[in-house]
């Protein structure tokens, strides 16, 4: 109704935020110096922020709302406003941390890194007011990440393994809730909102308006240790230290609860009106309903896990999980009652306070035991009520605060949310609200059974170790810290009036609710039998536990680890872990498939390219010289010309043989020498003829067989070889010569002599011999086999040898059959026309050569011609079929 | 061209400083150490100041031009600066100037400085003329000659990865100029050589031409922007480049694909004619998909190099995608993420060359502990990671805060999965090596880092300082967001002429 409330300007908020941030950065300097004179700036300034808080107080007693405004560059400002509730959860902080931070100057004595806590210490006390204090939802969204992310630091400071563990846990869910809230912000604008903690306009669509909400809710809930996002924080309070534990237990969480708080009853309640309709309230009431029955969710497997703890701290731990299920009911209850809320709000707020000023002196408590003992085991411990009687003192009112005894604050707040409980139940007779009723007291009692085991164990029996001298009194400073706390437990459940009446009331005013019902309480409920029987009726459920599971060892259960939910996230982080490197090998295997493919197309590319100059290179050769030869062509060319020269030399021999015959026997007639030595050249020529013949045969069979790249290689001694023969030639010769003359046929009888002359000489022997000497066909497929056993080439022969063994045969010996046809046919004509077209007696290789090149052309260029012929044929044929 | 544009000589002034500059260093081989850097420092600082003075001009609403060359008697070479390129020179010449100040402790005993110097100092002047272009000619010519050019400095190294980097850097680059060769002789085609300024196609034109040459535009520009399909220089480049030049081809280069692309859609086309083609819808598919796999496949990279080059693919798809919502809020937050990225990126890529130089450690496996002998590098390394992954009040956050306000407004919420997720996967790759270098027990190469000189292994001042300049500024452009001159106002007038 007083929403638009004069908005009274201050500087309080702003100095309240700066003054720990600004000092924060002077703690590293002042430490280097003297570590003494550091404890007392930042006891000192911790205690001026406490002041500055609670100076708040008078001004939103008076204006209601106090806002302020800084750093306007950023996005639109830093914009502070403090009403009621803010100043609730800002006075707690403010406490609470002088407190630990009290404790912690005297507890950290035995830890490293003391500038860091310290820093860290201040840096969080600072976002945390900017977090309740903060007047639109920018800057409680930079506040809340900066309170997660630095609190990390909280978490790792003692830096064993299993801090670390906890710590990146704590940080990656943080993250997360981060993130969550960060979208659900956004979303808020999507719904017309214009960033400030009011209400959003109504209209909007509903799936959004959802979305929004559930956004919100997981990214305070994850830092409220809501189920089933709590999972970081059983890890992570324990192995914080003892001071740091009691503000993440204590207050940091509660950043998450406002933040819910405002998400129920500010955004997503209807615009604050005279008279609203019932149906405004309709969202509101639904989202109500949610967190109410997350809440019982979570104060309930909050205190059974609490009960199967045995490390002090870890049980704390788990009772703020369900604490804050307490909290959330409550928050809900109101929510879903709308307009008439007003005793869930009140219950709930005023349990986010009494759970900030017990568990954190619990955990101030179970810190002084370990500082003394070393132990955080509750059956490794018992009887220290005598050895530290004060630090028992304070535990025992805290541990009844938080079980709701009467005249300690706790019993209030929790008769509160009970009372809110029952009013939901009775607004519409919803049978399963009664059930969350049956389910709030039965956790009441676990509350107090795990409480009576704390006690017990710890302070009360026999002591289960010896202790040594040092377990003592805890030192006084933590003492103070304990003994403030205690007093606010007990002040505020003899006075609950100063926060109801001076809190409550006016800040429900504000936001138009009716509060009648919170005067109701304190006339007529307020520590009357009927909710005193309730407290009872909880811890007579607690001592039956208790005694039942410490007789039948229920407290050390292992449950498994399937009905963990921390169990399923790790699974599933795991499991996104797997996927990511799943796409990076799937991506980097297709980046080298692609890699490859360019790799093969580039080959490929090279090979074509290097055939077709092959292909280019050889059809200019053979256009401007004639059909290049191949190997075996080489072989039996150079074979050719040794034997020609051979051929020529054997002649000659037998020349001049003739001429030295001649000589001596006197011949001086002109026309008879002439005569004689012309038919001892006939008669060798033809010898050698046939020699050469038969000698070009054993070779061409050769290289036939394959064995060209030998016969290269060892004709020179081939030939060399050959040379004895001329003798026999020779003789053979001048013996015909003297027929010849005498006109005589000597055909048969120079046959015979050349017949002879290759029997003896068995020159197809040599050569086989020659080749013989390396089996060179296998030679050359081992060879290849080594050079290039490519992929292609073995797909190739695999596929060559897959396919039928017949078709194969018979393709192979047709092939060679008409290759063997072809080339006989060319050899017959080749060797003929060698033969017969030069017969003359230059034995000179090089004119032997050119010799033998121009037959070659002419053989070609015949060709040639007969194919222009062809074509110019054909041509014409086409210009004549034109026509 | 609109009226009231006045001729101004710090435009050209802007462009052609840092080139002489450039070509003077090309010279210096002869030259002491101290004098090229006297020179080098002169002109790099003397473009900021004219880059500064440009833009406070034109954040006054002026229109500053100079015509440079008649190249037809229709067509001038011509530099004409608007709020967008105003504020993507000064951001260019700011980082241009902390990356060379960190060459000169990072190259110093590196081979071939005046080689390196020259086309560093050529490059910054490459960018500012395709900030100032007036028209696409200009703005071909600068783009062209900025991406050929930058070249000499990915093989600086000179090793056969830098080539075989370089290699793959310039057949990209190639096919991507030409494409947008292709697309800008087609809309002079289709449009005639006007300025950039009012739209130049306009919905009379058949639409099967206007996709065509859009979709050219986009492939050409995507190559430099590293939209996905097309981003495979990137991962490479990076690590092979010196870590100034690495600083500066992730802030600016990669950049300007993106800012190409902001050209076309709002320049050239304009948002109506886009929003009538129906194809922001499917850039926004191809930015989405970027942000998100880059984002998986950096996860998994062990060069730190390598890991912050697939981050920049990733953050440049929030700017494409940005572009492509063809929404008001969504634009500012493009253009202002374009300028954060910038100074985030560069700021970490100057902490990656100081692993590399102070203790010889690439891969982020090795860095473990690194805090104790580097506090200063590690503090700005987080910093910047946490700017990156959007923690207010840093620089990331504003960006990410116009993105998702324009992801909403545009009315496609599914893209805040995209937002945020990939704001989610940016801290899993950035800030466990954070992590690494605080909690870890030191590496091996930590350790040997250690016993060699004993104590700290922080980098010298020259390199430090550009090192915490960017980091101050990644928190100044944060916190002072909304202050006058910054990207976020500079921004919003753009955006504004361009929604209008």
């Amino acid at each position: 109704m007083h929403a638009e409330a004069e908005a009274y300007v201050s500087a309080l908020p702003v100095a309240a935020v700066a003054l720990p941030l600004l000092s924060a950065i002077l703690v590293p300097q002042i430490g280097r110096r003297s570590t003494g004179f550091r404890n007392l700036f930042v006891a000192i300034v911790v205690a001026i922020d406490l002041a500055i808080v609670a100076a708040l107080v008078p001004q939103v007693a008076e204006h209601h709302r106090v806002t302020a405004s800084v750093l306007p560059t950023f996005m639109g400002g830093l914009r502070f406003a403090v009403d009621s509730f803010s100043l609730l959860f800002a006075l707690f902080t403010a406490l609470v941390w002088f407190a630990s931070t009290l404790y912690a100057l005297d507890y950290l004595a035995h830890e490293k890194h003391h500038d860091r806590y310290h820093v860290t210490n201040l840096v969080v006390l600072a976002s945390m007011l900017g977090v309740v204090m903060a007047g639109d939802l920018v800057t409680l969204y930079l506040f809340f990440e900066s309170l997660g992310l630095v609190a990390f630091l909280f978490v790792i400071h003692a830096e064993t393994d299993e801090a670390k563990r906890a710590s990146v846990k704590y940080f990656w869910t943080t993250v997360l809730g981060g993130f969550a809230l960060f979208g659900g912000i956004l979303l808020t604008f999507a719904l017309g909102g214009e960033g400030a903690l009011q209400p959003l306009p109504q209209e909007g669509p509903v799936a959004l308006k959802w979305t929004a909400a559930a956004l919100l809710l997981l990214g305070f809930g994850v830092k409220a240790g809501m189920q089933p996002v709590h999972v970081w924080l059983p890890d992570a309070h324990p192995v914080a230290p003892s001071p740091a534990s009691a503000l993440l237990s204590g207050v940091m969480i509660k950043a998450g609860a406002y933040g819910i708080f405002r998400t129920v009853t500010a955004l997503f309640r209807p615009q604050i009106a005279e008279h609203l309709e019932e149906h405004a309230w309709a969202f509101s009431s639904q989202l109500g309903i949610v967190v109410l029955w997350i809440g019982i969710f979570t104060m309930f497997t909050g205190v059974c896990m609490a009960l199967l703890q045995s490390n002090a701290k870890r049980m704390l731990a788990y009772h703020s999980v369900s604490q804050m299920g307490f909290i959330l009911a409550g928050i809900g209850a109101a929510g879903y009652l709308g307009a008439h809320g007003a005793m869930g709000i009140a219950g709930g707020l005023f349990h986010v306070l009494n759970h900030a000023l017990f568990k954190a002196c619990l955990f101030l408590g179970v810190g002084a035991v370990y500082f003394r003992t070393k132990s955080l085991d509750m059956y490794h411990l018992g009887g220290l009520a005598k050895r530290m009687p004060l630090t028992f003192a304070f535990m025992a009112v805290a541990a009844a605060g938080i079980t709701g005894v009467p005249l300690f604050n706790g019993f209030v707040s929790k008769c509160m949310i009970h009372h809110a409980l029952v009013e939901a139940y009775e607004l519409h007779e919803v049978a399963s609200l009664a059930f969350a009723e049956k389910v709030y007291i039965v956790t009441c009692g676990g509350t107090a059974c795990s409480f009576i085991k704390l006690i017990g164990l710890t302070f009360l029996g026999k002591p289960k170790v010896e202790y040594g001298p040092e377990v003592r009194e805890a030192p006084p400073r933590m003492l103070v810290a304990m003994g403030i706390l205690g007093a606010a437990i007990v002040t505020l459940g003899v006075r609950p009036q100063l926060v109801i009446r001076g809190v409550f009331e006016p800040g429900l005013h504000l936001w138009g609710l009716h509060f009648d019902v919170l005067e109701e309480y304190l006339a007529e409920y307020f520590l009357r039998w009927g909710d005193i029987s309730s407290v009872v009726v909880a811890f007579a459920i607690g001592a039956t536990v208790f005694t039942v599971g410490m007789k039948t060892g229920l407290f050390h259960a292992h449950l498994p680890c399937w009905l963990s939910i921390d169990w399923w996230y790790l699974q599933g982080v795991r499991a996104l872990g797997r996927g990511a490197t799943l796409v990076w090998k799937a991506y980097e295997s297709w980046l080298h498939a692609v890699a490859a493919a360019l790799r093969d197309v580039r080959d490929g590319y090279g090979r074509a390219r290097a055939r077709i100059e092959r292909w280019y290179r050889r059809a200019t050769v053979v256009l401007s010289t004639g059909v290049t030869e191949t190997l075996g062509q080489r072989a039996i060319a150079r074979a050719e010309l040794a034997l020609e020269v051979e051929r020529h030399e054997e002649v000659r021999e037998a020349v001049e043989r003739a001429v030295r015959v001649l000589g001596s026997a006197g011949i001086a007639e002109e026309s008879d020498w002439r005569d004689a030595i012309d038919a001892v050249r006939e008669s060798a020529s033809y010898i050698a003829q046939r020699l050469f013949a038969v000698r070009l045969a054993a070779i061409q069979d050769a290289v036939r067989q394959g064995h060209a790249r030998e016969l290269l290689d060892r004709l020179e001694g081939l030939i060399a070889d050959t040379a004895p023969c001329r003798d026999r030639v020779a003789m053979a010769a001048l013996a015909a010569a003297a027929d010849r003359r005498a006109g005589r046929d000597v055909v048969r009888r120079l046959a015979a002599a050349a017949n002879a002359a290759a029997s003896e000489e068995r020159f197809d022997l040599k050569v086989r011999a020659a080749v013989r000497a390396r089996p060179a066909a296998v030679d050359r497929l081992a060879s290849r086999a080594e050079v290039a056993p490519t992929e292609v080439a073995r797909g190739a022969r695999e596929v060559f040898e897959a396919s039928s063994a017949w078709s194969r045969s018979a393709t192979v010996s047709w092939s060679r059959w008409a290759l063997d046809m072809v080339r006989l046919a060319v050899d017959a004509m080749t060797r003929e026309r060698a033969g017969r077209v030069f017969d003359t007696s230059s034995s000179e290789e090089s004119v032997l050569v050119t010799r033998r090149a121009i037959t070659r052309y002419a053989r070609d260029m015949s060709f040639n011609v007969a194919v222009i012929v062809a074509v110019l044929l054909a041509f014409v044929a086409a210009v004549l079929q034109g026509r | 061209m609109v009226a009231g544009a006045q001729t101004s000589w710090v435009v050209p002034a802007a462009v052609f400083v840092p080139l002489l500059g450039g070509c003077a260093a090309g010279l210096s081989s002869a030259w002491s150490e101290k004098a090229r850097r006297l020179v080098l420092s002169a002109a790099a600082v003397v473009t900021v100041l004219l880059t500064g003075r440009v833009l406070v001009q034109v954040s006054s609403g002026e229109v500053l031009e100079a015509r440079l060359v008649r190249m037809t008697p229709q067509i001038w070479v011509h530099l004409r600066v608007d709020a967008l390129g105003a504020l993507y020179g000064i951001v260019a010449s700011v980082l241009w100037l902390l990356a060379l100040a960190y060459s000169f402790g990072y190259m110093a005993d590196e081979h071939r400085l005046p080689r390196y110097y020259a086309f560093f100092l050529l490059s910054l002047g490459w960018t500012v003329g395709v900030a100032y272009s007036g028209n696409l000619l200009t703005f071909l010519i600068f783009y062209e000659l900025f991406s050929i050019l930058t070249y000499p400095l990915v093989v600086h190294e000179e090793t056969p990865e830098a080539l075989a980097a370089g290699t793959k850097y310039i057949a990209y680059i190639l096919v991507g100029g030409s494409l947008v060769l292709l697309a800008i002789v087609y809309t002079y085609f289709l449009a005639g050589g006007q300025d950039i300024g009012a739209p130049l196609l306009n919905a009379g034109v058949a639409k099967g031409q206007l996709l065509a040459v859009f979709w050219c535009f986009l492939a050409g520009f995507g190559v430099k922007a590293a939209i996905v399909p097309l981003h495979g220089w990137v991962p490479d480049a990076h690590p092979a480049a010196p870590a100034p030049f690495s600083a500066v081809l992730s802030g600016i280069m990669v950049a300007t694909g993106t800012f190409g692309i902001m050209r076309v859609v709002f320049n050239v086309f304009g948002v109506e004619l886009v929003r009538d083609l129906g194809v922001g819808r499917w850039v926004a598919y191809l930015a989405a998909f970027t942000v998100v796999f880059a984002a998986v496949l950096a996860m998994s990279q062990d060069d730190v190099k390598r890991r912050l080059a697939y981050s920049t693919i990733s953050q440049m798809g929030y700017v494409t995608l940005g572009i492509a919502l063809l929404d008001p809020d969504a634009a500012t937050g493009a253009i202002v993420h374009v300028a954060n990225h910038a100074f985030m990126k560069g700021a970490l890529f100057f902490c990656a060359g100081l692993f590399i130089k102070r203790l010889g450690v690439r891969s982020v496996r090795d860095l473990d502990g690194a805090s104790k002998r580097m506090p200063l590098t590690a503090a700005a390394l987080t910093i910047a990671s946490l700017a990156m992954i959007g923690t207010p009040p840093l620089a990331g956050f504003v960006s990410k805060w116009y993105l998702g306000i324009g992801i909403l407004d545009s009315g496609q919420v599914w893209y805040l999965a995209v937002l945020i997720g990939g704001a989610l996967l940016a801290g899993v790759y950035l800030l466990p090596i954070s992590y690494r270098m605080y909690f870890k027990e030191p590496s091996a190469a930590v350790v040997g880092a250690l016993s060699e000189e004993g104590g700290s292994r922080e980098a010298p001042f020259t390199m430090l300082a550009p090192l915490v300049g960017a980091v101050a500024l990644v928190i100044l452009l944060g916190i002072c967001a909304a202050a006058p001159f910054l990207p976020l106002e500079v921004a919003k007038s753009a955006v504004e002429g361009f929604f209008r």
